[in-house]
């Protein structure tokens, strides 16, 4: 019984398909005829396609996780979400320096343990209600209690005290300068109190702001179409004019497909473009290529203490800094889109030195300083992984550049969590990294990198101790004359530039390419990637 | 005599070859190709005075020309050279691969088919594990846990491949147990691996050869998509699919860069498909009329 | 009919436990801790270890395989480490892309697969058997990527027919979630703007796909029809003047159909967990890209829902092909 129903089932099917494809074979035919009459139809609908001017449409490269501000710490995710929310205070157009943002005006304590802003009125959350200082207090102790990753940064923060309605009070456990520059990063953002009403089994509304945005800034999330695109649109309350009454971030993880939508007009930016490319969008008639200098780096960590033996001598490590042309490394691996670091504190922010000592490539010198450490045939492991596009590249030119000083470079690729894994325990001789500030201070660099208690992950990837360097970073973060700071930071890097626990490559460029309708983008090199959306236009 | 002998044997052999390669050009056409392959991935230090891994930053990006006959690549490696290297490993891995799972899984498959019972129970639902499982979460997973490099990419492979040639041989060693000369065998007395080894195995190759010569075209193919992912050979390797990785973010600027390898990719599964499908006309008696 | 379908469910738990297992335990002897993807580059050990007990990764690993399966007997297939959204709505969100997409790419090649191996198969040994396989060797020789930029590359660049990426245009609403497949549910509810639209965002990706896979088709058909044809009783019938598009298609192709069935439907699963690479190159949100992020992020509950509907899926395609061919085969014994 069943079995007749089943066979009726499938000689339908059989014969369904056998009809299609008899018809299917006609229009194959005619597909490949040039005289196709619905070509030249559908060819102006879309040449008309162009996208309209209240909208904006950006191509990223991947779908992002958590967009909760007091849990993300992934710079692609802030992106999304950093127009939907305000800050107490917010960068100052292109520079590294804070404007008011919801407070209008702060004070800080001698001693730099209390900080009072004073809260501008009339700022309204997307839903109308007022922001207020009580709202100030519920989004830090809200990061305070949820403990993920950008509690390091506030851990500093003793108690969070609300003066009046528009008035707030931090007290620090600790003296801690670079504070208030952390106040504009995306962790900063003022989060609708509101919120507690989504929460569910106690999760302070974590999953609800993992998808959603409840902030007062100039934007809201409308939509969020997983692997397909997030949608944003204006927040109504909003103080803040804005021109884009949409922006489109569309996901698209081929480049070369992001790239033939950008040629097309489909979209106005594309994200996911390599360099070596940009030379052929540069010659496109409808788009250029925005270039800035940004803080961003890239540099090797040497394992100056785990790794091989040999690199725990500094003239090693040195010869190692003296290997490389960094000018054709560049060239080949940036197309020239970056400039050679001079010192750990990149230009553009306060603290770089620009007399500082930059190692350029001596062959001769480097085969001395390793004839001088007593070390020979020396092999060493290079620990990189697939999460910057450029790696290999930059790993085959640093490979040549030591085989040229005798020293033979294995390179070991592997997945990104893992080799977050092994550069945290120190498994590894030479690793490629990147660094960008979160906040405009040297502190993101200087102690970071070189303060021995940041052993791993958190910032000395170097495994690096120098009793000196740890005296001067330690001393310039408590120290609150910016002068003072200043002169303890040079000091430091000095040292750290002479013994070589990094080989400083070099600092890239910010690089854009962007549809020539769309006006008034501003880069600011604290927010990586991160659009002054309210601003913008086309 | 023994002269006669010999060139008897040589006809009957060579006949059916010849008949098949005329009837069925597009085999002829698949060796020629994969000779041709095989020559000059073995005399390519002869063929290209180049080394595959020497990078020459000055020379990147180069378009064909006569120095450089199918271009260089982002750090000025000849791509023509890397290719012919690169065939000693993309078709050494296939080959390797595939004859590995096609010798395990015949093992197993037979055992557990001679045998029956809970044996036999215990390696199908393994094996039933193993074809449920999705093949890329296990490829990726064996080269995340044992780290990627071309020896764990083999290794993930041939795990994939082994359940259907133990199927095969199962179903043919459950037809040939019920044959007389291995009942008669048993009631000599004979020990079961030797039955095995000797009268089983011998007589259930066949589809499995058949299955091994299809699946290199398909191995050769799943080694450079591992290699595209990220999870194949190391570089500087010369591997097709890692060359294609990173050349087809190119293909709109520096078209050479990813044609070739793929072009190189497309030819030798194509080649190994088209023996295939020609050696399963010579050796399956129900495909010929 | 019972029994297969008994030995095949008992055999799905068999499988399941088994494959949960292996995915667990591999997923956790990868080195490399979600809990430090998540908190980002710079967390120190103390906000580090805070997160492993709130993500429960303090505890040891046989616990937390329980408390998973435990889980996923009250139905909860956990939460994405990720994306902080329960696996199984991650799932509903992408798995009928997927399905759509691998659904339309097998009808596609069973649509060219099957007329191209009866011709093989009919006229062995000539010019259109030649073209007809070297077509579909083609096919399964030309790798993914290559295939779907090239079509990139012609229909939506040079000719401008075809988008390129995504499911639907931006302006163009889904239609009403029903099934999930667009194609389907805008047919449902009479959206044939969203019909059309989705219709053009599927030729280019489901094409790539299945040209991939013509050859399983037509290698299968070819040889079965060229065994069955070489049957006394077709030679018989033959002989006795039945004519031969009756013969072919009544007797032949029937019989032919069965082992067809088998191989193809088998390869209908890789093709659901295979689509990774068309999935990048087009954009489409399916489970493939879902996956590949997650195993880049070690985020093993997501990793372990996908290999789960993927065994399950496998096992209920292994018994519709079971039930397949003991409606096509009657004298079959079970």
């Amino acid at each position: 019984m069943s079995r007749r129903w089943l066979l009726a089932l499938l000689t339908l099917l059989f014969s369904l398909s056998l009809a299609l494809s008899a018809c299917s074979s006609p229009t194959n035919q005619t597909q490949d005829k040039p005289a196709d009459p619905a070509a030249p139809k559908t060819e102006p609908a879309k040449t008309a396609n162009e996208t309209p001017a209240d909208t904006l449409f950006v191509s990223i490269s991947a779908d992002q996780g958590t967009l909760d501000p007091a849990v993300t710490m992934d710079n692609s995710a802030w992106k999304i979400t950093y127009h939907a929310y305000q800050r107490l205070v917010e960068y100052d157009g292109a520079s590294t320096e804070v404007k008011p943002g919801l407070a209008k005006e702060w004070k800080v304590s001698p001693d730099g343990m209390q900080w009072t802003f004073t809260l501008q009125e009339g700022n309204k959350f997307a839903d109308g209600t007022p922001v207020t200082a009580e709202a100030v207090k519920f989004s830090f102790d809200r990061i305070l209690q949820i403990k993920k990753g950008p509690y390091d940064v506030y851990s500093v923060i003793k108690e969070v005290k609300v003066d009046s309605p528009t008035s707030v009070t931090f007290v620090l456990a600790k003296n801690f300068p670079p504070f208030l520059s952390t106040l504009a990063a995306n962790y900063g953002s003022i989060v609708n109190p509101k919120v507690k009403e989504k929460e569910q089994n106690g999760d302070l509304g974590q999953n609800f702001l993992a998808n959603n945005t409840m902030g007062s800034g100039p934007y809201q999330l409308a939509e969020w179409k997983k692997g397909e695109y997030f949608k944003l649109t204006q927040n109504p309350n909003s103080t803040v004019k804005s021109t884009f009454k949409e922006v489109y971030f569309k996901i698209t993880p081929d480049a070369t497909a992001q790239r033939l939508q950008l040629e097309s007009g489909e979209i106005d930016i594309a994200e996911g473009i390599p360099t070596e490319q940009l030379g052929a969008i540069k010659e496109l008639s409808n788009v250029e290529v925005l270039q800035q200098p940004s803080l961003f780096v890239d540099y090797v960590y040497i394992n100056s203490s785990k790794g091989n033996p040999a690199l725990q001598n500094p003239k090693v490590r040195q010869a190692l800094s003296y290997a490389i042309d960094y000018k054709a490394l560049t060239d080949s691996v940036q197309e020239g889109y970056a400039t050679q670091m001079r010192g750990p504190i990149p230009k553009g922010l306060w603290g770089h030195d620009e007399a500082a000592f930059q190692y350029t490539q001596d062959v001769e010198k480097a085969k001395a300083l390793l004839a001088e450490a007593g070390v020979s045939n020396l092999s060493l492991t290079l620990l990189y992984s697939d999460a910057r596009t450029w790696w290999e590249t930059e790993a085959l030119t640093l490979q040549a550049f030591l085989a040229d000083i005798g020293v033979e470079l294995k390179l070991n690729k592997i997945a990104n969590a893992t080799s977050r894994e092994m550069i945290d325990k120190g498994e590894f001789d030479l690793a490629l990294g990147v660094w960008s500030p979160d906040f405009g201070d040297p502190f993101m660099f200087m102690n970071y990198w070189f303060d021995s208690n940041n052993f791993g992950l958190a910032g000395n990837r170097a495994f690096y101790k120098n009793d000196k360097v740890d005296e001067l970073v330690r001393k310039a973060a408590t120290t609150n004359d910016q002068a003072e700071r200043e002169k303890l930071y040079q000091e430091a890097q000095k040292i750290v530039i002479d013994e070589a626990p990094y080989i400083y490559l070099y600092q890239k460029d910010f690089l854009l390419p962007v549809s020539k309708r769309v006006k008034g983008f501003v880069y600011n090199p604290m927010l990586e990637g991160i659009y002054n959306l309210a601003e913008m236009s086309k | 005599m023994s002269a006669e002998v010999h060139t008897s044997t040589v006809t009957r052999t060579v006949n059916p070859f010849w008949y098949t390669c005329r009837k069925n050009p597009l085999m002829l056409a698949g060796i020629v190709v994969l000779v041709i392959i095989l020559l000059l991935s073995l005399f390519a230090p002869l063929i290209s005075s180049y080394e595959p891994t020497k990078i020459n930053i000055k020379d990147r990006f180069a378009p064909p020309s006569a120095e450089h006959w199918f271009g260089t690549d982002e750090v000025g490696r000849d791509i023509f050279t890397r290719i012919l290297y690169g065939a000693r490993l993309s078709l050494g891995v296939g080959v390797a691969v595939v004859l590995g799972a096609g010798l395990i899984g015949t093992v197993i498959g037979s055992i557990s088919g001679y045998f029956g019972g809970r044996i036999d129970q215990i390696i199908m639902r393994l094996m039933d594990m193993i074809l449920a499982f999705p093949s890329l979460v296990l490829a990726m997973a064996v080269a995340a846990t044992l780290g990627p490099n071309l020896q764990n990419a083999m290794l993930a492979i041939a795990i994939i491949k082994i359940p259907v040639y133990v199927r095969l041989a199962r179903a043919e060693t459950l037809s040939l147990r019920e044959k007389l000369y291995v009942k008669a065998a048993v009631t000599f007395g004979i020990k079961p691996w030797r039955i095995i080894t000797r009268h089983i195995i011998p007589n259930a190759i066949s589809p499995v050869i058949i299955q091994v010569t299809l699946d290199i075209g398909d191995a050769i193919l799943l080694v450079a998509t591992l290699g595209f992912l990220g999870l194949g050979a190391q570089p500087p390797t010369p591997e097709w699919g890692a060359m294609i990785s990173v050349g087809w973010k190119h293909l709109l600027d520096y078209w050479w860069y990813p044609t070739f390898p793929g072009f190189a990719l497309f030819l030798a599964s194509c080649a190994f498909n088209l023996i295939g499908d020609g050696v399963r006309d010579i050796l399956d008696p129900k495909a010929n009329r | 009919m019972k029994q297969i379908i008994l030995k095949r469910l008992s055999m799905l738990v068999l499988v399941l436990v088994g494959v949960t297992m292996l995915t667990f335990f591999l997923s956790h002897v990868i080195p490399g801790d979600p809990a430090r993807m998540m908190v980002g580059q710079r967390a120190t050990e103390e906000t580090l270890q805070e997160v492993r007990r709130q993500l429960g990764l303090d505890q040891p690993v046989w616990v937390q395989y329980f408390t998973y399966i435990q889980g996923l007997f009250a139905g909860d297939l956990g939460t994405s480490i990720r994306t902080q959204q329960p696996v199984s709505d991650d799932l509903l969100t992408f798995f009928p892309a997927t399905l759509e997409l691998a659904l339309l790419a097998f009808v596609i090649a069973i649509l060219f697969g099957v007329p191209i191996g009866i011709l093989s198969a009919v006229k062995k040994d000539t010019a259109w058997d030649h073209a007809g396989r070297l077509f579909s060797i083609a096919g399964v020789s030309t790798p993914v990527f290559w295939s779907g930029l090239v079509g990139i590359l012609i229909f939506y660049k040079f000719l401008d027919w075809l988008p390129s990426s995504g499911r639907l245009d931006l302006s163009v609403p889904p239609p009403l979630k029903i099934t999930g497949l667009y194609l389907l549910d805008s047919l449902l509810t009479g959206n044939w703007a969203a019909f059309k639209n989705s219709l053009l965002h599927l030729l280019l990706p489901s094409f790539t796909l299945a040209f991939a896979q013509l050859a399983i088709v037509t290698r299968q058909v070819r040889a079965s029809m060229l065994e069955v044809l070489g049957q006394e009783y077709i030679r018989t019938a033959l002989a006795n003047g039945i004519s031969g598009p009756v013969l072919l298609f009544r007797y032949a192709l029937r019989n032919a159909l069965i082992p067809t069935i088998t191989v193809v439907g088998l390869s209908f699963g890789s093709l659901l967990g295979g689509a990774v690479v068309t999935e990048t190159i087009f954009s489409w949100p399916g489970m493939g890209k879902y996956v590949v992020d997650s195993i880049a992020f070690l985020d093993f509950p997501a990793i372990m829902g996908f290999t789960f509907v993927i065994s399950i899926g496998y096992v209920l395609i292994n018994l519709l092909v079971d039930l397949t061919y003991y409606a096509l085969n009657p004298e079959m014994k079970e």
